[in-house]
């Protein structure tokens, strides 16, 4: 058996993907790690194309790299002085450790790992284990399918979403799910402007003169952060 | 006839063959060959187009603002676009010293391919298209999040201040304007069945013999809503925010100089020359027509909807931010969902086809009926929306008004005193 | 299927590779004299006093947030508007309190303000 073009290509698109995802752990530069990440998101949508999924590749470079990677970079930039701390992470062992540990419990679950434990004269965990003979672990054959993915997948999906049979509840739950999520979002996001929220109460104070408040302000505050205020911070 | 008509069609197939012939020992070879000569003239018509549109654009918004526009290289100024090309290719490129090198320099480029990937799904004859993706209406939408990431990129990467400003004020805008465009592209989809462009298009050509009808005809409120929001996606005027000399220079593209610039230049043209492509696809039945061959009246469609562009650049005067943002996400927003729920009621309860009504009961109405019924709807909701932001304009210039009243009675009573 | 996005990974590679010859091919051509003025962040004359990286509006991010409620409800109506003509009343009716619910989490936005550019 030769090697496929479709081997070749998730080859290549396996290490696009874990180029990308080690430099955005290495490095310290958040701005490109942001981008490395979009990249790599970018390789997870090459895999749907290779599992047949049009729909969730498109939907992946939609939404991971359309939405989600704007607003890792926008929320990037929101942090004040980013450029002159070197950001630290000292939890870097500890993660590597877990995300090890973590690779060789899904190699165990999913893969064709396979690990003899033998328990038998180990005191404690023999009785805890019941084990008499050697005990083989894992051993999992790699899962195929074999089943091409039907042509129909799309509306299939579709009318599972509204199906009460399968994933109504679950559909309409994401649309309060993010309900919640904006709203928690708007009032943290009011919290942290201590200036509009004194605006806010000073609006409900006064009533009728609270249109003619926001006129006032609306006159008066700059559209954007001037760069004369940015100018201001030290070099 | 038929071979005028079908010429496109023609040419890639003997292209096609021959390739095929002369690899006839690697299929695989063969068919990656043609795939790329194909991507090749795509991408050299866009490059092309770009650069006759720069021309057209300048002498219709001259002639509408009352000049003459490019008159000096060549007759009429027709070899313009080749004297800017020169241009571009010999100008000094400066990098800032403090530019982001990888980042400053890939934004360009990154821009331009996402742009041209766009023309790989549009069809532009029967049988002539580079694929015919089954997810054709979204993938379009996607390949545009690529040239947001671009454009972070580019503000970021030059390290400047005004760069960056404006990158994000284009970000805002960009992925602001996706929303009322997604919401509109939703009716098309429902009424097709289908996101293939393709089918959309024959949608509109044939409907179950019958001659099809335009979808601008069935959803004349998403047609416009399509067109303002596309507009805004290409940071066109009025929509060109991101360029807003007297507030950002030039914007994200503030520290780019030579060809690099150029690129951008294409990225905003190609994309706009796109979404003339598409919304004449989506809406105007794409290269159906009669009596002219197909890839004529797509030409013409693209055209049409392509000077529409140009008269909003040549009259409309730039939008402040405040009022780009209020008109998405407080009018077109809104309206689009609306028209979007009414839309699919409407759809459920007077299906067009005898499988719709089937599955959902309702009462089976023909085609024609169904156009109409939706565009009473479209027009309704918009009749709607209109009076309603023009009851809100008036209570808020009558507020002003007694603002400015009460102002000047206190100005002249301390004159007064 | 894989097989029609072949082609867009060509056309993407293609015109990489087109944009990338014209960008070395101006790169060959064009004059290179730097000094240290031409190299100087633009900023209308002036030399450049601090970061680049000022702080952004929060606006921003709650803006890109709200825009991440529409495409994650665009992306689950796609495939439901596919298979539209063969819904139930019903199905749709749960579409329609979908779309509902999401109109009023704009509401909300636009009740707090969140929609204010000012």
């Amino acid at each position: 058996m030769g090697i496929t073009v479709q081997q070749v290509i998730f080859v290549c698109l396996a290490a696009i993907v874990l180029g990308a995802a080690l430099f955005v752990v290495t490095t310290r530069n958040l701005f490109r790690g942001a981008l490395m990440l979009a990249l790599a998101f970018l390789g997870v949508a090459g895999f749907y194309v290779l599992l047949d999924l049009g729909l969730f590749a498109v939907a992946q470079v939609m939404i991971y790299i359309g939405a989600i990677s704007i607003l890792i970079i926008f929320s990037v930039m929101l942090t004040c002085g980013m450029q002159a701390m070197i950001p630290r992470n000292a939890q870097a062992g500890g993660v590597a450790i877990l995300a090890a540990l973590l690779f060789v419990l899904l190699a165990l679950v999913f893969g064709p790992v396979r690990l003899t434990l033998d328990l038998t004269g180990v005191p404690l965990l023999s009785t805890l284990f019941r084990t008499e003979t050697p005990r083989v672990v894992g051993d999992v054959p790699w899962r195929y399918n074999t089943q091409a993915v039907a042509e129909t997948y799309i509306s299939d999906f579709g009318r599972a979403l509204v199906d009460i049979n399968q994933f109504l509840l679950p559909f309409l739950l994401i649309a309060f799910l993010v309900d919640v999520v904006l709203a928690g979002a708007i009032l943290i996001a009011r919290q942290r402007k201590p200036a509009e929220v004194l605006a806010e109460q000073q609006e409900i104070a006064a009533e009728e003169a609270a249109e003619a408040a926001a006129l006032r302000t609306a006159e008066g505050a700059p559209a954007m952060p001037s760069t004369a205020a940015a100018t201001v911070a030290d070099h | 006839m038929d071979v005028i008509s079908n010429l496109l069609k023609i040419i890639s197939d003997f292209v096609a063959e021959l390739i095929r012939s002369i690899f006839g020992f690697s299929p695989f070879l063969a068919e990656l060959i043609t795939m790329g000569l194909a991507a090749v003239v795509l991408a050299t018509f866009a490059a092309l187009s770009f650069m006759g549109l720069t021309y057209v654009e300048r002498k219709v918004v001259a002639r509408i603002q009352d000049r003459i526009g490019p008159n000096q290289a060549g007759p009429f100024g027709l070899l313009q676009p080749i004297a800017d090309g020169i241009k571009m290719f010999t100008k000094e490129d400066t990098t800032p010293a403090a530019a982001d090198r990888w980042v400053y320099n890939l934004a360009p480029l990154v821009i331009a391919v996402f742009a041209l990937t766009t023309y790989a799904v549009l069809p532009f004859a029967p049988g002539v298209v580079g694929t015919n993706l089954n997810v054709g209406v979204f993938f379009i939408l996607a390949i545009g999040s690529g040239s947001i990431i671009a454009i972070l990129m580019a503000g970021w990467g030059s390290n400047n201040k005004y760069a960056l400003l404006g990158a994000f004020r284009t970000v805002a805008q960009l992925v602001g304007y996706e929303v009322p465009m997604l919401l509109n592209l939703l009716p098309v989809v429902m009424l097709t069945g289908s996101m293939s462009l393709i089918d959309i298009v024959n949608h509109q050509t044939t409907l179950d013999g019958n001659p099809g009808i335009p979808h601008i005809i069935y959803l004349p409120l998403s047609a416009l809503v399509f067109l303002i929001s596309g507009v805004a996606e290409t940071g066109r005027s009025p929509f060109d925010l991101l360029e807003a000399e007297s507030e950002i220079v030039a914007g994200f593209h503030t520290e780019y100089s030579g060809m690099k610039f150029a690129l951008f230049f294409l990225g905003e043209y190609v994309n706009a020359l796109a979404v003339s492509f598409v919304f004449a696809t989506l809406f105007l039945g794409g290269y159906a027509g009669p009596i002219l061959p197909p890839y004529i009246w797509l030409l013409l469609k693209a055209a049409l909807v392509f000077f529409v562009l140009m008269w909003l650049r040549g009259t409309l005067p730039r939008v402040r931010i405040d009022q780009m943002h209020n008109l998405n996400w407080k009018f077109l927003v809104p309206m689009s969902i609306v028209n979007l729920v009414l839309v699919m009621l409407a759809l459920k309860l007077f299906p067009a086809s005898a499988a719709a009504q089937a599955a959902s009961g309702g009462v089976l109405v023909s085609p024609g009926a169904q156009a109409v019924i939706l565009m009473l709807i479209n027009l309704a909701v918009l009749l709607v929306s209109l009076s309603l932001v023009g009851r809100a304009a008036r209570r808020l210039r009558m507020q002003e008004e007694a603002l400015l009243a009460q102002r000047r009675a206190a100005n002249m009573a301390m004159a007064r005193a | 299927m894989r097989t029609d996005f072949a082609f867009v990974g060509v056309m993407m590679v293609t015109a990489a590779l087109l944009m990338g010859v014209t960008l070395i091919a101006a790169a060959l051509l064009r004059p290179k004299k730097p000094n240290p003025a031409k190299l100087e962040t633009y900023e209308c004359g002036m030399s450049t006093v601090g970061d680049t990286w000022v702080q952004f509006r929060v606006q921003y991010y709650i803006l890109a947030l709200v825009f991440v409620l529409f495409d994650i409800e665009a992306l689950l109506l796609f495939p439901i508007a596919f298979a539209f003509n063969s819904l139930t009343l019903f199905a749709v009716a749960n579409v329609v309190l979908f779309v509902l619910v999401l109109l009023l989490a704009l509401i909300y936005a636009w009740r707090k303000g969140a929609l204010d550019w000012e």
